[in-house]
């Protein structure tokens, strides 16, 4: 019996291992349609990290609260409110920046990664560990969004967070900032990463089989 | 006249041009997890164009009729309680996201019983993606859509009725149907091809997304063209 | 008897949590409503408002300043229209000098363009006679090509052109006085924003001008 992964652990999981973008493959909406600019990806990232950290937070206060068949609507009660509350709160303080993600910012209610986590982790544990699963997923996530937001607005526009990088010779490939340049784009990431998983899978394996 | 185009020109809009998957990005989770192979993706597509229909119009007729400011439900309500002209300033749009997740939980809550006593070897295929139908972002963003034309419009003209709304959740159902039924098929032929290890699963299926996104990327300027055409400006 | 007791109690007791995550919800979201909800309000009427001096007066340039103090007040109405049963209405705004003159108008519309709608902000003379300047609020064109009509070396072709005859959009160069030179690859674009500007121009001249008689009127 492998013990509870403590605090520390679940945040550095949430990194890198338990990657919600390239391993989990959850959340995968706004993944594709905000990350055709830098700016974009990283206000996402951050509104997810609110949510995620507040609704881990205030379900793990009441976990002990909760009945089983009743969970899931107090889960998404809590959710729904607090992405009103941060789509309100950009609505007021960064007016262009919501316009510019629209309908994207209260899609975080049905985005897998919260209820998810708010089930696997925040109804079972502290709330330390909870807010430090939250803090490391939205990291991940964060990472997630803006590997291939870089790529999209490099290849796309020349330009990394508004300013021109590329040299003008370079001809801005437009397709990667519309739709199919999302799809290419994270498919090939995802493939890149499930290539170097699975080298250091087999290097560990042939390691272990030579002892 | 003009009515019948512009519902005609929200469902093609809907289907084919803005279409939900490859467009707006929205249900992918499932476009991807779902696309195995093509009965049980026509399968996921009808329920999901059936749950879409009706928690479209459920958020529609909760908009008109108890969130926006002057709705005739909280007007009436508060009538008891504040003078007329108060009344008709409460806003309550702010409770409008929880409002429709619940529409969705419940319209999903009906669908599977429905499906359940009806067609129940349909019931037993789906297995757990029924309820994970509330999850879907799909859904949420047609009744988002829905309340972005009806709250918050300034030209009191411009404010949808029902029949745009259900207009754009079933098209839009039926637009996520196509595109998940397509890749269904294609999927079906690469289990025959030799795709690299690292590229199998969820890549390969996001490479070949891309390319059908480009596909349907000709369908820009259509319905431009048709309502120039049908209207005259 | 017992059986409806213990059901009766278990729903309370169940749901009593969801109650009260409702009411304190509820009561929060009221409450980042009311503070929010002026600030939002101010957002949105501010964006137009920082645009109409730079439409208005044909000195400063079309793009936005947002550090000029508005030399204007600026007053918003609506000017509406029936046309083949469809009701058409047009945000304009009117924008009055420290005399209280009329110093020009900004009227709003929006139309089709070639991916999704386009909506515009075109500012005009006292008299409704000549385009002071074009501000493009809203656009979903192709990038690199469409959404060109949003550069400032496009929009500023509109400037100074009258309104008694319809613009169009030529693929060539322009020549005669109500032409403009339509964006390369992006004709669609081009001519959808004539097309849009012109329906809207006449529909608003005539209200326009009776609206400047009257304030003459008034004045007098």
């Amino acid at each position: 019996m492998t013990a509870e992964p403590t605090a520390p652990e679940r945040f550095i999981r949430g990194i890198l291992p338990e990657n919600p973008t390239y391993r989990q493959l959850l959340g995968l909406c706004p993944t594709l349609a905000v990350t055709n600019n830098m700016k974009s990806a990283l206000t996402m990232a951050g509104a997810v990290l609110f949510v995620l950290f507040c609704a881990n937070v205030m379900v793990s206060l009441i976990r002990n609260l909760l009945k089983p068949h009743l969970r899931i609507v107090a889960f998404t009660l809590v959710i729904a409110a607090f992405v009103t509350i941060v789509d309100r709160l950009l609505a007021a303080y960064m007016y262009t920046m919501s316009k510019n993600l629209g309908p994207y910012i209260p899609l975080i209610i049905v985005n897998c990664i919260i209820i998810g986590r708010c089930e696997i982790c925040a109804s079972k544990e502290s709330v330390l560990k909870a807010a430090s699963d939250a803090i490391g997923q939205s990291i991940g996530f964060g990472i997630g969004l803006s590997s291939i937001a870089f790529f999209r607005e490099i290849i796309g526009t020349g330009m990394v967070f508004g300013t021109r990088v590329l040299p003008q010779i370079w001809p801005d490939w437009v397709i990667m900032i519309l739709p199919p340049g999302a799809f290419f784009t994270f498919g090939l990431l995802l493939g890149s990463v499930n290539y170097m998983v699975n080298r250091k899978n087999t290097s560990i394996k042939n390691r272990d089989s030579m002892k | 006249m003009t009515y019948i185009t512009d519902i005609f020109l929200i469902a093609i809009s809907a289907a084919l041009i803005n279409n939900f998957v490859l467009y707006y990005f929205v249900g992918i989770c499932p476009f991807i997890g779902v696309s195995r192979n093509v009965d049980i993706a026509f399968g996921m597509g009808f329920a999901v164009t059936f749950v879409m229909t009706i928690a479209g119009s459920i958020s529609w007729a909760i908009t008109t009729l108890v969130l926006v400011p002057g709705a005739p439900f909280t007007r009436f309500i508060a009538g008891f309680f504040l003078d007329p002209g108060q009344a008709v300033q409460i806003d309550l749009t702010t409770l409008s996201y929880i409002v429709y997740i619940f529409a969705i939980a419940s319209s999903v809550q009906f669908v599977e019983m429905y499906i359940r006593k009806f067609f129940p070897s349909l019931y037993k295929s789906f297995g757990v993606f029924l309820p994970l139908i509330t999850t879907n972002c799909a859904i949420l963003f047609a009744c988002l859509t829905i309340m972005s034309h009806v709250a918050g419009v300034e030209n009191p003209a411009d404010v949808w009725g029902l029949s745009k709304a259900l207009a754009l959740s079933f098209f839009g159902g039926v637009g996520f149907t196509i595109a998940i039924v397509i890749m269904a098929g294609i999927r079906e032929e690469l289990d025959f091809c030799d795709v690299p290890e690292c590229l199998q699963g969820a890549a390969i299926t996001l490479i070949v997304a891309g390319i059908l996104a480009m596909a349907f990327m000709g369908f820009t300027g259509v319905d431009s063209g048709l309502r120039v055409a049908l209207t005259g400006g | 008897m017992e059986m409806t007791d213990r059901l009766n109690k278990n729903f309370l007791v169940q749901g009593w949590l969801v109650i009260l995550l409702c009411l304190v919800f509820g009561g929060s979201l009221t409450a980042v409503q009311l503070t929010l909800s002026p600030v939002i309000e101010a957002n949105k009427k501010n964006e137009i408002l920082q645009i109409i001096p730079g439409l208005i007066s044909e000195e400063n340039s079309t793009a936005i300043n947002k550090e000029a103090t508005l030399p204007f007040t600026v007053s918003p109405f609506y000017v509406n229209s029936e046309k083949q049963g469809r009701h058409l209405s047009y945000a304009v705004f009117e924008a009055k000098d420290k005399d209280g003159n009329i110093s020009g108008w900004a009227a709003r519309a929006s139309g089709q363009g070639y991916a999704d709608k386009i909506e515009l902000l075109l500012g005009l003379n006292p008299e409704a006679e000549k385009i002071t300047g074009l501000f493009i609020l809203e656009q979903k064109e192709t990038p690199g090509l469409g959404n060109k009509i949003s550069e400032i070396k496009w929009r500023d072709q509109f400037k100074g052109k009258k309104t008694d005859k319809a613009i169009s959009a030529i693929k060539g160069k322009a020549v005669n006085a109500n032409e403009i030179d339509a964006i390369t690859g992006a004709t669609i674009s081009s001519k959808s924003v004539c097309r849009i500007i012109n329906q809207m121009v006449g529909d608003i001249r005539p209200p326009l001008k009776m609206k400047l008689e009257e304030s003459v009127h008034e004045k007098k």
